[in-house]
C-alpha cells in the first residue's frame, strides 16, 4: 500500500530491493558466502566495493531516493473484476475478447521507470485489490450495470476482491530469484446480500517465475496467469494485450527499457466449438454409460511484445510498445446427431497492435494511445467461442478493429482521467447481423481534492454509442439499429493516502444518471426495466483498494 | 470533452467502417420490374431447403430431419441465383418471410406458414437487409420475387382451456358417457359451430376461454401485432375436420392448430394490407403467393388485393402479380378467386363499411391461381397415369366459364383464365417421380420431360417446384422438402438440361408465352388405339402476333400413337401447305390441304412444331 512515511534507513532499503530491476545485483547485494537455500534474508551489502563505487551508489541512491517520493505518490492500482450483475446479455454480449472478466492490472504508466515495481523480497507476501459496491436505481431495484457498451463506467461495477499470497526467495547458490503468485479472484454477491454460503470464485494467478538464472535480463516464468499491459483504469480496460492462459513465457531486456516478452499457453472454453461429450456404453459388457469427449481441442495462444522507454526531460519518457498475438486451435469432429459427426475445421487467427505511451513521471500523468487489428480466430477474442461462422464453417473473414486513448493528469488540487475507444467487430458471417457491431466511448473524470487530499470529488461523463447490424424498420423505412448512452455521475470520496488519481484506499458516495436513447433502449428484451426508462438513476456506495499485488506491478 | 471529439466519435460508429447494409437500409422506390408476366417461368424454392449462405443464422439446425430447420436462407438463395440463371427461370417464389413458432409439437415452422410476427422476419432466413438484398440481386438478373403469404391463420398460437383447469391438457376424460373415454387435445379440438365449449363434470360452460401460449424459446409468443392479440380476432371455433362445411371451411382453425383469423372484420382487412403492402415497400418484391384462399372469405379477397393493387400502384409498383393457392381439384372453386363478381347487395353494403370514404369496392380478385385441377386432372391423370387426354380438353375448355376472364384494376393487365399457374408438384403434394418410383428408370424419366413440357407449353404461367430438374422425388411433406444443396447444384444432369431446353424454347417462340389455346385433339382412348394417349394443342393468337405452335404430345407409354382416329384426322388452325418444323426432331410436316396433319409420336414423348419460317435451330 502506497503512501506509508518511513525513515530513511527503511526507505533506503526499500529503494534497494526496488531497484533490483535497474541495476545489476552485484551493484550492491552480494551473499558473503553460501548459506542454506532459500535464503531467509536479503543479500547484505558488500563491504569491498571502492571509495568511487560507493559515490557512485550513493549518487544513484538519491535518485532512487527522489523516484520512491514519487512512486508513493503515484503507485499503481487499479484492477478489474467480473461484474456481479452483468446487463442483459443482449447489451453487453460481445464476441470480442474483452468479455470474459479479465483480471487486475497496473496503471497505464507501469512501465515508466518512475513506477518501477517492488523487487524480490524473501517471504510471504499478500496482496490483494477489492471493490465493495452496493447501490440501489432510487426505486428499489439494486444497481445494475448501465452501460450499452462493453467497456464503460466503473461507477457502477460490482463486488470484485482478488486476494495474492505470494513466496518470494532468493537463492544464493545460483543467484536466482523465485516468485511463487496464488491469486483467488471472488465475485460477487456476497453472503451478506443473499445469505447463500456461496461464492463465484476462480484461480486468477497459480505461477511460478525465475529471475537471474544465468543472466539478470532473463525471466522465466510457468503456471495460469494474467497476462497484461497498460489498462484504462476508467473504462476497466486493457486494449492492447489481456491474456489469461495456462502456459509459459518468457522476458528479455535487451537494453536499460529494451524488454521483449514472449508468451504461449492455452485454454479450453467449454463451448461446443471446444469441447463436447456424448454418452457411450461401457465397454467389455458393462452396463451403464461414460462421457466421452467427441470433442476437444485446446485454444492455443502465442504473443509477443517488444516495448522500449526513452526518457524524456527530466522524469518523463516516451513508451513505444509493438505486439502481436497468433490464434490457433486444431481440425476436430463434432458429433451432430447420435454417430453423425461433421468436421469442424482448424482455425487460426492473428492479432497485431501498438502503442505509444507518453509520461512527465510526475503525478501519473500520461498518454497512452493504442491501435489494434484482429482477425479470424483472434478476432472473436481468446475466451470467444466463435459465431456466425463464414460458409465454409470457419472463422475466415472475422475481423476486430480497435482504436483506443487513455490518460491521466494531475496538477495541484485538480486531476483529469480519460478513456476512450472505438471499436468494429464483424464476424465471419458474410452478412451483417446482430452480432457485428460498432461501438465506442468517450469519458472523463475530472477530480478535485479538498487540503491534502485526504477526501475529494470527482465528477464523470460519458458518451457511448453502439450501431448494430441489423435494420430497424421505422415506416417502411429501415434503419441502421443505432443506439447512444449519455452518462453523468458525481462522486464524493476519502482517501486517506492523499492526492492521486491512482491513489488507494478509496470511500465513495455514487450518483450516476444514464439517459438512453430510444436505439439504446431497444437493446434491452422485452420489460427490462432499462429498455423501459429513458433515465436511470444509480446511487450508490463504494470502496476500493489495491496494495502489495504483482497484478499492479509489473517486472 | 469537446464537441469535436464527441462529433468524431458519432461519426466514426456510424459511419461503421465497413458496417455496410449496402444500400439495402433506407427507404426504397417500388419500381415495376414485370413487362407481362406469361413471359415468366417461377421456380417455387423453400427458403429453408434451397441453399444455406449463412451459418451465422443456423439456429437450432438438426441436419438430418427434414421436420426440422436444416439452415437454407436468404443469402444461400441469392448465391444461387446462377445457377437458377442458368436454368432458366426468371421468377422466384419464396417461402413466407415472416417470424414464425419456431417448433411445435417436434416440428418447426421451416416453412414459413405458423406466422408469430406479421411484421418481423423469419430470423432464420436473415434479416430485412438479407431480403433486399436478395430482391435487389434477382432484379439486377431480371428475375422477379414472389413472396408467400398467409391471411388465414397465425401459428399454434393458443390453446382453449376446454375444462377450465388452466392448462393446456392433450387428452381429456369426457363426462357426458359413462365408461368411455372422449379424447381432445384443447391445443386443436374438433370444431363446434358454437364455438369451442368449455365443460365441467357438471356439463358445459360456455365457450372456452382461449389461453396464449408464452414460451419464448420456441417463440410460442401472442402473436404481433397488437391486432392479432385480441381474441375476438380469432373464429375459436376448432379445428376443421369436414372441409365440405362452409363454415368449418372459412372459420375452423386449420389442422395443426394454426388459429383461424375472423377476415370479415374491417380492422383486420386494413391491417393485413398494411402488413404486406408494408412487406413490397420493404423489398420491392414483385408478386404475392397467397396461402389457403379457400379457407378465407371472398369479401377479404375483394377488399386486399384491391388495396394492395392501389396502394402499390400509387407508388409505382405496376404489374403486381397474386396468386393464390386453392388446394382443391374442383376447377369452378378455384376459378371463382378469380372472378370478377360482386355479392347480393347485403352483404356488399357490409362490405363497404369497412371503406366509407374510400374508393368502393369492385368484383376484381385474384390475379390467377394454383391450377390444382390440371394437376389432379392432367399431370397426375393423364401425364402419370395415362388416362384419356379428353379430360384435359374439358378441364381447358370450361376454364372460360369457371375462371375470370377480365382484368382487375391495376393489374397485370391479364386475363385470369390464360394465366392459370401451371405446376407439376409443389410443397403440398408428393413429388412427380415418387408415384412412378416403381417403374423403369428411364420411363420415369421420360414421363417427367414430357410432363415438365407440358408445364412449358401450356397457357399460363409455368412454376416448377424446386429440385424438380434434379429428379426428387420425395413422398408427401416432409420428404418432398429435401435439402437442395445435396445435389452440389449440378447443371449437367439430364433432367436439368432438359428443363433448361424447355425453357429457352419457350422464351423463343412469342406462341407458346403470350398465344390463346387451342385444343387441336384429344382423346379418350387409353390402350391399342392407334391415338391412345395424343393430345394437340395449337398456340397462336392472342398477344402472340403471327407467331404459332402445335404442341402434340403422346401420354400412353405402350406404343406410336397419330392424330387420328378412323378417318378423323386432327385439323390445326396452320394455312394448308404450312410448313411445320418439330423443333425437338427437326422432322418437317405440312398441313394437308384440307386442313389436316397426321403426325405419329412415340409412347410418353412429345413434338413441338413451328412454322419453318419461325422455327429457330439449335436449342
Amino acid at each position: 500500500m502506497t503512501g506509508l512515511r518511513s525513515t530513511f534507513a527503511r526507505r533506503l532499503a526499500s529503494v534497494a530491493l526496488a531497484t533490483c530491476a535497474l541495476l545489476p545485483a552485484h551493484a550492491f547485494a552480494q551473499p558473503a558466502e553460501p548459506e542454506p537455500e532459500p535464503a531467509s534474508s536479503p543479500p547484505a551489502p558488500d563491504p569491498s566495493v571502492d571509495p568511487a563505487q560507493v559515490e557512485a551508489l550513493e549518487q544513484r541512491i538519491d535518485e532512487l531516493e527522489a523516484k520512491l517520493d514519487r512512486l508513493e505518490t503515484s503507485a499503481s492500482q487499479p484492477t478489474d473484476e467480473t461484474p456481479a450483475q452483468a446487463p442483459p446479455p443482449v447489451v453487453v454480449e460481445v464476441p470480442a475478447p474483452q468479455d470474459d472478466a479479465p483480471p487486475t492490472k497496473e496503471a497505464s504508466v507501469d512501465d515508466s521507470p518512475d513506477q518501477a515495481p517492488p523487487n524480490y523480497a524473501d517471504g510471504f507476501h499478500f496482496g490483494s485489490y477489492g471493490r465493495v459496491a452496493v447501490g440501489t436505481d432510487a426505486r428499489g431495484r439494486p444497481g445494475r450495470d448501465g452501460d450499452m457498451v462493453a467497456r464503460g463506467s466503473r461507477l457502477d461495477e460490482s463486488t470484485y476482491l482478488e486476494l495474492e499470497l505470494r513466496r518470494e526467495d532468493y537463492w544464493e547458490k545460483t543467484g536466482a530469484y523465485t516468485r511463487i503468485v496464488s491469486t483467488v479472484a471472488f465475485a460477487g454477491p456476497l453472503f451478506h446480500e443473499t445469505g447463500q454460503f456461496d461464492a463465484n470464485l476462480g484461480i486468477r494467478n497459480l505461477y511460478v517465475e525465475e529471475s537471474g538464472l544465468g543472466t539478470d535480463r532473463l525471466r522465466i516464468w510457468a503456471g495460469s496467469r494474467m497476462y497484461r499491459g497498460d489498462d484504462i483504469y476508467l473504462l476497466d480496460f486493457w486494449p492492447l494485450d489481456n491474456l489469461n492462459t495456462v502456459g509459459g513465457g518468457l522476458s528479455y531486456t535487451f537494453l536499460d527499457n529494451l524488454t521483449l516478452r514472449l508468451h504461449t499457453g492455452i485454454n479450453q472454453p467449454q463451448t461446443s466449438f471446444f469441447y463436447q461429450t456424448s454418452p457411450r456404453p461401457l465397454p467389455l459388457g458393462q452396463l451403464g454409460e461414460a462421457q466421452v469427449a467427441i470433442t476437444s481441442r485446446q485454444r492455443f495462444v502465442s504473443s509477443a511484445r517488444l516495448s522500449n522507454i526513452f526518457g524524456l526531460g527530466e522524469s518523463g519518457g516516451i513508451k513505444p510498445v509493438l505486439y502481436g498475438e497468433v490464434h490457433y486451435t486444431s481440425r476436430a469432429q463434432r458429433e451432430r446427431d447420435v454417430r453423425q459427426f461433421e468436421d469442424l475445421p482448424l482455425e487460426t487467427g492473428v492479432l497485431v497492435g501498438a502503442q505509444v505511451g507518453m509520461f512527465t513521471g510526475k503525478r501519473s500523468t500520461h498518454l497512452n494511445l493504442v491501435a489494434r487489428y484482429a482477425s479470424g480466430l483472434a478476432a472473436y477474442g481468446e475466451w470467444g467461442t466463435p459465431t456466425q461462422l463464414a460458409p465454409d464453417r470457419t472463422t475466415g473473414g472475422a475481423r476486430e478493429f480497435l482504436v483506443a486513448a487513455s490518460g491521466n493528469y494531475e496538477k495541484g488540487p485538480f486531476g483529469l482521467l480519460f478513456g476512450s475507444y472505438w471499436r468494429l467487430f464483424r464476424n465471419a458471417s458474410p452478412g451483417l447481423d446482430f452480432a457485428d457491431l460498432g461501438e465506442g466511448i468517450v469519458m472523463a473524470r475530472p477530480t478535485y481534492w479538498f487540503g491534502k487530499g485526504g477526501g475529494g470529488l470527482s465528477v464523470e461523463g460519458s458518451y457511448q454509442a453502439q450501431r448494430r447490424g441489423v435494420l430497424i424498420d421505422q415506416d417502411n423505412n429501415p434503419t441502421p439499429q443505432f443506439g447512444q448512452v449519455g452518462r453523468i455521475g458525481v462522486m464524493p470520496f476519502l482517501s486517506p493516502g492523499g492526492r492521486g488519481n491512482y491513489q488507494r484506499p478509496h470511500l465513495r458516495l455514487i450518483y450516476l444518471a444514464s439517459i438512453r436513447d430510444a436505439g439504446a433502449r431497444r437493446l434491452y428484451p422485452r420489460d427490462d426495466v432499462l429498455g423501459l426508462r429513458p433515465v436511470d438513476h444509480y446511487i450508490g456506495l463504494n470502496a476500493e483498494w489495491w496494495f502489495g499485488s504483482t497484478s499492479y506491478f509489473r517486472d | 470533452m469537446t464537441r469535436t471529439h464527441l462529433s468524431l466519435l458519432s461519426a466514426l460508429v456510424l459511419a461503421g467502417g465497413c458496417m455496410d447494409f449496402d444500400g439495402h437500409d433506407g427507404p426504397i422506390e417500388l419500381s415495376t420490374e414485370v413487362d407481362d408476366w406469361r413471359n415468366e417461368v417461377i421456380y417455387q424454392v423453400l427458403i429453408d431447403r434451397f441453399d444455406n449462405g449463412d451459418p451465422g443464422n443456423d439456429y437450432g439446425v438438426q441436419g438430418d430431419d427434414l421436420a426440422r430447420y436444416q439452415g437454407g436462407d436468404w443469402k444461400g438463395m441469392e448465391n444461387r441465383l446462377g445457377y437458377l440463371q442458368e436454368l432458366g427461370v426468371t421468377a422466384l417464389w419464396i417461402s413466407p418471410v415472416v417470424k414464425n413458432v419456431d417448433t411445435d409439437a417436434n416440428f418447426d415452422g421451416y416453412h414459413g406458414y405458423w406466422t408469430q410476427d406479421f411484421e418481423a422476419t423469419n430470423p432464420h432466413f436473415g434479416d430485412l437487409a438479407a431480403l433486399r438484398s436478395l430482391v435487389d440481386a434477382a432484379h439486377e438478373r431480371d428475375m422477379k420475387v414472389v413472396i408467400d403469404i398467409v391471411t388465414n391463420h397465425v401459428g399454434q398460437a393458443f390453446y382453449y382451456d376446454m375444462n377450465l383447469n388452466g392448462v393446456p391438457d392433450i387428452t381429456l376424460q369426457g363426462n357426458n358417457d359413462v365408461g368411455e373415454f372422449r379424447h381432445y387435445t384443447e391445443y386443436d379440438p374438433d370444431f363446434d359451430p358454437r364455438g369451442v365449449q368449455a365443460f365441467t363434470s357438471l356439463g358445459e360452460a360456455g365457450p372456452a376461454p382461449i389461453v396464449w401460449q408464452y414460451d419464448p424459446a420456441t417463440n410460442h409468443l401472442p402473436p404481433e401485432p397488437a391486432l392479432f392479440q385480441d381474441p375476438t380476432v380469432y373464429n375459436r371455433k376448432g379445428r376443421t375436420v369436414n372441409f365440405d362445411d362452409p363454415d368449418q371451411l372459412l372459420h375452423g382453425d386449420f389442422p395443426g392448430g394454426l388459429k383461424d383469423i375472423d377476415t370479415t372484420r374491417c380492422d383486420v382487412k386494413e391491417e393485413f394490407v398494411d402488413i404486406y403492402a408494408g412487406w413490397i415497400e420493404k423489398t420491392n418484391a414483385d408478386g404475392f403467393r397467397i396461402d389457403t384462399i379457400k379457407h378465407v372469405e371472398y369479401e377479404f379477397w375483394r377488399y386486399f388485393t384491391q388495396r394492395v393493387r392501389t396502394r402499390l400502384a400509387d407508388q409505382g409498383k405496376d404489374n403486381f402479380l397474386m396468386f393464390g393457392e386453392i388446394f382443391d381439384g374442383r376447377d369452378d372453386l378455384i376459378g371463382s378467386y378469380t372472378k370478377n363478381e360482386l355479392p347480393d347487395e347485403a352483404t356488399l353494403q357490409r362490405e363497404q363499411s369497412c371503406v366509407p370514404d374510400g374508393q368502393p369496392l369492385s368484383g376484381d380478385q385474384l390475379d390467377s391461381a394454383f391450377y390444382f385441377s390440371q394437376h389432379f386432372q392432367a399431370i397426375r391423370g393423364v401425364f402419370q397415369d395415362a388416362g384419356p387426354t379428353d379430360q384435359i380438353r374439358s378441364l381447358w375448355e370450361s376454364r372460360r366459364d369457371t375462371w375470370g376472364t377480365e382484368p382487375a384494376a391495376n393489374s397485370t393487365g391479364l386475363v385470369p383464365a390464360d394465366v392459370p399457374i401451371n405446376f407439376i408438384d409443389n410443397h403440398d403434394v408428393a413429388r412427380f417421380l415418387f408415384w412412378i418410383g416403381d417403374r423403369p428408370q428411364s420411363e420415369q424419366r421420360a414421363l417427367l420431360h414430357n410432363a415438365l413440357a407440358f408445364l412449358m407449353f401450356a397457357q399460363g404461367i409455368p412454376c416448377i417446384y424446386y429440385g424438380t430438374e434434379q429428379e426428387f422425388r420425395g413422398g408427401n411433406d416432409p420428404a418432398n422438402r429435401e435439402r437442395m444443396w445435396d445435389t452440389g447444384f449440378d447443371t449437367t444432369g439430364d433432367t436439368f438440361q432438359w428443363t433448361k431446353r424447355l425453357i429457352a424454347l419457350r422464351n423463343a417462340y412469342p406462341s407458346i408465352r403470350r398465344g390463346a389455346v387451342q385444343v387441336a385433339y384429344s382423346t379418350s382412348n387409353t390402350g391399342t388405339e392407334q391415338d391412345a394417349g395424343i393430345f394437340a394443342f395449337e398456340r397462336a393468337g392472342g398477344d402472340a402476333g403471327g407467331s404459332y405452335a402445335l404442341v402434340v404430345f403422346n401420354t400412353n407409354g405402350e406404343h406410336d400413337s397419330v392424330t387420328r382416329n378412323g378417318d378423323q384426322v386432327m385439323t390445326v388452325l396452320a394455312p394448308p401447305g404450312t410448313e411445320l418444323v418439330d423443333v425437338f426432331t427437326e422432322e418437317r410436316v405440312v398441313v394437308a390441304a384440307d386442313g389436316t396433319l397426321e403426325v405419329t409420336v412415340a409412347p410418353i414423348d412429345r413434338a413441338m412444331f413451328v412454322p419453318a419460317a419461325e422455327y429457330k435451330s439449335g436449342i
